[in-house]
């Protein structure tokens, strides 16, 4: 299991695609005026969909770099050709943010916390940390925090690519432009790589930490108060994980897209990489069983009643197909699907279980969210979910093939051949993660 | 079993060059020990004589001599089962889990930690049975009919824990086991007398052909692949041995995954506490290089983390609940009487960690082993606060009470220690301590050295 990094890694762009483009921006017309038009019709089930989109949305794309950020804090060298294809949901995330800001207009319609303050003595001693203006500070500014160092990290990781692409057989005005925007206050190649190579270090494990914090006050902010009786500990491990979850299995999505597109991108997304990606998708399909098997049978043998309210609604006569759905998407297909070596190796068979996750995390995102808000008589599922899925659909894909066709696919830049030597390259008492705060 | 490849080889080990090296250091460890060997071991005779003493003394007297009564059942005895159940945790993490994810650091120490393993599971299934106090009836666990065809309860995590802890004592023994064959069949050949005859049985007739490393390879990525969901199973079926129950401070979701994070964070500490000396004692420092240790004390923090999270998330959602018994719970860990067990566990799980971001730290070995020794302390108070503070403390105050563990009970809990100990010291003579034949796939395959250009041409 040699993981020989090519001296050389050849400059690869996904080509530009007009159609492509055209295609996601229709998705995102038609998504916006979904959006739009159901609001006239009923607001409370088209805010419903807004959230769970963007929980999907912003969940994968964040995913994605968190996955980069993981290999990087393990100097992992295997992943070489698709740590930029991890990179890219970064080019998403100031859309997630930009995207998250109407949600600061809900009210008692999306939180039920907010008229229940009136009369629920049990609710009532929640009032510090359920209040509108709290929760709109603590969601702005953790998703500030988020999204602007997960993309910051991947500003850092393409920077010093600039500098090998100038002059690049398939360099367009696009990508010339950027790499002038990049490459501002530029010290010389060297010196950026080291200079980078250092910022990553420092930032990976305190983007890690960020990363569970945010994304907790997400999952409990925009899901679980939705119910404001219950609470339990694993919500928020069960979210996040499940993002890092959608995050790997998206950059395996796109890595097997990506290799139709060019003989190079073909030959060094390899076999090596994809059956490593498969078996990470299979892994975390795993973990999202444990944690959610982990969860339940808690909640199902203390038999609490204000606790078992949430499984109980979530698997009556109105949500149980749906909720029963959801585990078989989540864990038992993908799992019975990519257990052999094959199915991880060959795109199709591995792609057609990596997009069966991918629907099953957006379903299972609607189910944390839907079944609290449901009144009854209503329809637990509409058409209207997928058109305004639409909008965030078109938005990610936009943006992530953008940043895929202005900079290089497989990064050029290689660190990880060679670690040591540009941690040397340092001052003693600069390295490691010691230096943000050692002095 | 390619693990590494030869580069990442020569950097892990700089001062070890030749094959030959790795058989003449590591097996001079199973000759003739020296003074500081018989020191520790006379220690932990010693140290079993006391665990025997204390216990033959409560089934003399009864379980009357511990200081368990109504309301808390459980004290010492479970809060240092699931201590050692989760000591055992890293030598599994390190042998099949590392081993999956390819880091070629794990291979100095994972003999080592496998060895840790079973020893800290042997230790850890002694307490069910001096908690029971009436110790003949322990088979009554064991799942067949009785006379009048009653089963154990397989509703009880109890039950669980009995074929969890079971399960992942065979599969860590058979995977540390087959680790060890070629091992023990280059100290076979080296060996003479009783020895020889011994290592000889050990080693199944191991010649080392090419057919025997094959399935040697094949056997053990299968067990490594087997043995990975045990990880993550044993210390949560142990978790839920809690959780199941509607104890506030018992019955919290995350139990499992926080339980198995402690688990890994501890165990690697122990490893740490335990390779210092080692490496120290048998002049290892050429295959446990300051590497091996930034490596462990990396996964210590990572794992320190996730503890850490779990608790700031349980006293939040403690807080969040608004139930007055959970809220009561919590906040009577840290304000009541058993305050300062759970500051203990703060401070050495949550905040003397904070010291592992600084590479000055992690790469001074003495720092390591005072805060893996920390960290240890601070595992065993976290698992009191869980089972003591809960119970004295449940809904009805009525029925609220102290526990005060008797000096039999602190005894053989210090006792379980040095029987740890003698395992583990009996190991690194009997054993080849670090893995002999996977360091050497590691290093530079044994090349002639060319002479001269012209005597390559010659070729």
């Amino acid at each position: 299991m040699h993981h020989h990094i090519p001296s050389e890694v050849p400059v690869r762009y996904l080509p530009r695609d007009k159609t492509m483009n055209t295609v996601a921006g229709a998705m995102f017309v038609v998504g916006l005026l979904a959006f739009v038009f159901r609001l006239n019709q009923d607001s409370n089930s088209a805010w419903i969909s807004y959230v769970t989109n963007w929980m999907f949305f912003s969940s994968i794309a964040m995913g994605s770099v968190m996955f980069a950020v993981a290999t990087w804090i393990v100097k992992a060298k295997w992943n070489w050709s698709v740590r930029r294809v991890s990179q890219s949901g970064a080019a998403f995330l100031p859309i997630a943010f930009l995207l998250l800001l109407p949600m600061f207009t809900l009210g008692a319609d999306y939180f039920p916390w907010i008229d229940m303050m009136a009369t629920d003595y049990i609710v009532q001693k929640k009032a510090a940390y359920l209040n509108i203006p709290f929760l709109i500070s603590r969601n702005l500014i953790g998703a500030l925090v988020l999204f602007g160092l997960g993309t910051y990290f991947v500003y850092l990781a393409v920077r010093p690519d600039m500098g090998r692409t100038e002059g690049a057989e398939e360099d367009d005005e696009g990508r010339a432009s950027w790499r002038a925007r990049l490459t501002q206050g530029w010290m010389g190649q060297e010196q950026e790589e080291v200079s980078s190579y250092q910022r990553m270090t420092v930032m990976g494990p305190a983007l890690v930490l960020v990363y569970a914090f945010v994304m907790t006050i997400f999952s409990y902010d925009w899901a679980m108060s939705l119910e404001p009786h219950w609470f339990s500990t694993m919500f928020g491990p069960w979210y996040f994980m499940g993002a890092f979850w959608g995050g790997v299995t998206v950059t395996g999505l796109w890595s097997i897209y990506l290799r139709t597109k060019h003989k190079d991108i073909s030959n060094h997304i390899g076999l090596q990489q994809r059956h490593d990606l498969g078996k990470l998708t299979f892994a975390f399909t795993v973990f999202w069983g444990y944690l959610f098997f982990s969860q339940y049978i808690v909640i199902w043998y203390g038999k609490l009643p204000w606790e078992q309210a949430w499984i109980v609604r979530r698997s009556g006569e109105v949500w149980g197909s749906y909720s029963t759905l959801v585990v078989c998407m989540c864990f038992f297909i993908p799992f019975i699907g990519l257990i052999g070596r094959k199915p991880k190796m060959v795109p199709k068979i591995y792609g057609f279980f990596a997009s069966i996750i991918m629907v099953a995390l957006w379903l299972e995102r609607y189910g944390m969210v839907a079944p609290s808000l449901h009144h009854e008589g209503d329809p637990i599922f509409t058409i209207w979910q997928p058109l305004i899925g639409l909008m965030f659909l078109g938005l990610y894909l936009g943006s992530v093939r953008w940043f895929l066709s202005t900079f290089p696919v497989m990064q050029v830049w290689q660190p990880m051949q060679d670690p040591e030597s540009l941690e040397a390259e340092l001052p003693a008492d600069m390295q490691g993660p010691a230096a943000v705060s050692s002095d | 079993m390619a693990v590494g490849t030869t580069e990442r080889g020569a950097l892990t080990h700089p001062d070890v060059h030749r094959l030959d090296d790795v058989n003449r250091d590591v097996l001079k460890m199973l000759t003739v020990p020296g003074k500081g060997w018989w020191a520790l071991f006379g220690m932990c005779v010693a140290g079993v004589g006391l665990f025997l003493t204390a216990w033959f003394w409560q089934i003399y007297k009864g379980i009357g001599v511990s200081g368990l009564m109504s309301p808390v059942g459980w004290g010492v005895y479970i809060t240092t089962f699931v201590f050692w159940v989760g000591i055992a945790h890293s030598g599994t993490l390190i042998s099949a889990i590392l081993f999956l994810f390819r880091a070629p650091w794990r291979q100095s120490i994972y003999r080592a930690a496998e060895a840790m393993t079973v020893f800290a599971v042997m230790t850890a299934g002694l307490f069910p049975l001096i908690h029971v106090g009436r110790v003949w009836h322990a088979y009554w666990l064991i799942p067949y009919p009785n006379s009048r065809f009653l089963w154990p309860n397989f509703k009880s995590p109890l039950v669980w824990d009995v074929f969890a802890v079971t399960t992942y004592f065979t599969v860590s023994a058979v995977f540390f086991y087959l680790g060890t064959i070629p091992d023990v069949a280059a100290a076979r050949d080296r060996a003479t007398g009783l020895r020889r005859k011994l290592y000889s049985v050990i080693a199944l007739g191991w010649q080392g052909t090419d057919r025997q490393w094959h399935h040697f390879g094949k056997a053990y990525i299968f067990l490594a692949a087997l043995a990975t969901p045990l990880v993550l199973s044993v210390h949560s079926v142990v978790s839920w041995d809690f959780a199941m129950s509607i104890v506030p401070g018992w019955h919290a979701t995350i139990f499992a995954p926080y339980f198995v994070a402690g688990a890994i964070f501890s165990g690697v500490a122990m490893v740490i506490t335990l390779t210092v000396p080692l490496r120290k004692v048998f002049g290892l420092e050429a295959y446990l290089t300051v590497k091996h240790f930034d490596a462990m004390a990396k996964l210590c923090l990572f794992t320190s983390l996730i503890v850490f999270y779990a608790y700031l998330s349980e006293f939040f959602l403690a807080w969040y609940s608004g139930e007055d018994p959970e809220r009561h719970a919590f906040w009577n860990r840290l304000f009541g009487t058993y305050w300062w067990a759970t500051w203990t566990m703060l401070v050495c799980n949550g905040f003397v960690p904070v010291m592992l971001w600084f590479k000055r730290i992690r790469h001074s070995i003495p720092a390591l082993f005072v805060i893996s020794i920390f960290v240890n302390i601070g595992m065993w108070f976290e698992r009191y606060v869980i089972v003591v503070t809960s119970l004295h403390n449940e809904y009805e105050p009525f029925a609220w009470g102290i526990y005060r563990p008797s000096i039999v009970e602190m005894s053989i809990m210090v006792g379980s220690f040095f029987w740890f100990g003698f395992w583990f010291l009996l190991f690194t003579r009997l054993l080849p301590p670090i893995a002999i034949q996977e360091l050497k796939e590691v290093l530079p395959p044994p090349m002639r050295k060319k002479k001269s250009p012209e005597a390559a041409e010659a070729h």
